[in-house]
């Protein structure tokens, strides 16, 4: 039985990850612990099938790990045994944006957005409403909200699934591939969406990506996740030095660019 | 059906047919625990709300009732006529040799009301709607949506199965009582029009033979036909892996399991029906 940490102080990391490991399969995690400061961003850069998605959905809980102790606004839960409550709690301060939106596609992109208002708050259907019709137009999202996201550009869904992550204000965000399948000028403009709502909002984010731009982006914290693996965490300054053959691809991929 | 996007971290899944076979009873269990919390949904649904703050679920219900209801009226429709026809001439045919061909009129009556209508209708709605349940829903799986729903603390069960659910429990019934009248529209146009009998005769037996009793039954099976469909469409849909090739063989089970599972009930009601002293 794993011991949890004691709570953090108010005033911490909005994310911590200690000895995130498992579960069988491919891919895996071995031992991988990072940190996400208040309002800050960390981002963790890997290939195809490195385990990115999978550190997010271990994140989340939705997938159980080997043992691992996930720390989030200071309380903290055991990965490996989540118990329901406590992912209930945690996931109320979360804002998750998948690599495919994964808005439900039943509903409209208002009605995806509203969701976790009306679900988690106390205001009315009206207030609801008018705040995801507000958080809509701030990240960009313009003409009709009350169609259904498959009748909607790839970038406006995209859009849609910030807002959604955003609605609750939650203190961290977890972005997976955040310009997945956007072409450079939509993928640049949602980039710059992200950077001034994270600002507006003051939550933190960590962001999972292949694309090692997310890295040369404002300071930040990077690690860089191969097989599994952690193979260097720092600033881009110990990025560039890193000799590690994945991170070197990584570097040398955007001085390609 | 919408081309699914499955996550690139997705793990591989190996040839189907070496995957292991899930153990005997997982599916029953499955299926209860689904069953128990769409019945708890579904009372939440039918709980009081204030008008600020409706039930979240109910816009879905109507969304529902109009694609798995209204729009199979027309499906229904015809079949129910066509079978209404079918009865008259088949049962006629056996009774020919000893000139009672009107008392296929008594036969399709009660046939219709209690087991044809509610049957016909029943497989008539999995064969147009259990893949599609099953199959959104598996793409609902592969697209990450139910995982967003888990990651906001919200149950897919509320959102997704009850909507379905609810307007399966409407419309069935609605469908069967749909599809028995017609079917007597049919016997009557079989019997009058085309076996020369007088719409007085065939009113006159219809009348006789047609007792409220069979009514009900045929409607509270159609109840419980939908329950099972809507739970076997909605956890073989549920429970696929995370990968595109699994929608299609969730649709085909659901489909395969939805047919055995509404012939088994309809089985075991009538069994009850007929050993039941007073309910047959």
């Amino acid at each position: 039985m794993i011991e949890l940490p004691p709570a953090a102080p108010t005033g911490a990391n909005a994310l911590e990850i200690h000895d995130l490991t498992g579960p069988a399969g491919s891919p895996v995690l071995h031992g991988v612990s990072l940190a996400v400061p208040r309002g800050g961003t960390h981002v963790v850069l890997g290939s195809i099938h490195a385990g990115k998605s999978l550190l997010l959905r271990l994140v989340l809980g939705l997938q159980r790990s080997d043992h691992g102790i996930v720390v989030v606004d200071g309380t903290p839960f055991d990965a490996a045994r989540p118990n329901e409550d406590e992912l209930r709690r945690i996931r109320r301060h979360v804002g998750v944006v998948f690599e495919s939106s994964a808005l439900v596609s039943r509903l409209t992109l208002l009605e995806n957005v509203e969701l976790p208002l009306v679900e988690h708050t106390a205001v009315g259907a009206e207030a609801a409403r008018a705040a995801a019709t507000e958080l809509l137009r701030e990240v960009g999202v313009a003409g009709d909200i009350d169609r259904t996201p498959e009748v909607r550009s790839r970038l406006d869904r995209r859009r849609a699934a910030l807002a959604r992550a955003l609605v609750l204000r939650p203190i961290v965000l977890l972005i997976d591939e955040p310009a997945h399948g956007l072409d450079a000028h939509a993928a640049a403009e949602l980039d710059d969406t992200l950077a001034r709502l994270q600002q507006q909002y003051g939550c933190a984010a960590l962001i999972c990506s292949q694309e090692v731009r997310y890295a040369f982006r404002a300071p930040r914290a990077v690690s860089v996740l191969a097989g599994g693996t952690i193979v260097e965490q720092g600033d881009l300054e110990q990025l560039r030095r890193s000799r590690h053959d994945a991170v070197r691809r990584l570097v040398d991929r955007r001085g390609a660019a | 059906m919408r081309q699914a996007n499955v996550e690139a971290d997705a793990p591989a899944v190996a040839d189907p047919r070496e995957r292991p076979r899930d153990p005997a009873g997982a599916r029953f269990i499955s299926r209860g625990r689904l069953a128990l919390r769409s019945a708890y949904w579904l009372g939440a649904l039918l709980a009081p709300h204030s008008p600020e703050r409706p039930a979240p679920v109910a816009a879905g219900v109507t969304r529902e009732l109009d694609a798995l209801g209204y729009g199979a009226i027309r499906l229904v429709g015809a079949s129910a006529l066509l079978v209404g026809l079918i009865t008259v001439f088949q049962v006629a045919y056996q009774l020919a040799p000893y000139g009672a061909e009107i008392v296929s009129a008594r036969a399709l009556a009660w046939f219709v009301a209690s087991e044809i209508g509610p049957i016909v209708v029943a497989i008539l709605v999995v064969a147009r709607s259990a893949a599609a349940i099953a199959g959104e829903f598996a793409s609902m799986s592969a697209n990450g949506e139910l995982d967003a729903l888990r990651a906001m603390g919200l149950d897919p069960v509320k959102y997704l199965v009850v909507p379905k659910l609810a307007a399966l429990l409407i419309a069935l019934p609605a469908l069967t009582a749909i599809a028995v009248a017609l079917a007597v529209i049919g016997g009557w146009l079989g019997t009058a029009v085309l076996l020369g009998y007088n719409t007085a005769l065939y009113l006159e037996h219809l009348h006789e033979s047609l007792a409220i009793g069979d009514v009900g039954v045929g409607l509270a099976k159609s109840l419980l036909f939908a329950g099972l469909i809507g739970i076997i469409a909605a956890d073989e849909g549920l429970r696929v892996e995370r990968r595109v090739a699994a929608i299609g063989e969730a649709a085909t089970r659901a489909v395969v399991y939805c047919l055995l599972g509404v012939l088994a009930a309809d089985t075991i009601v009538n069994a009850i029906v007929y050993f039941i002293p007073g309910l047959a």
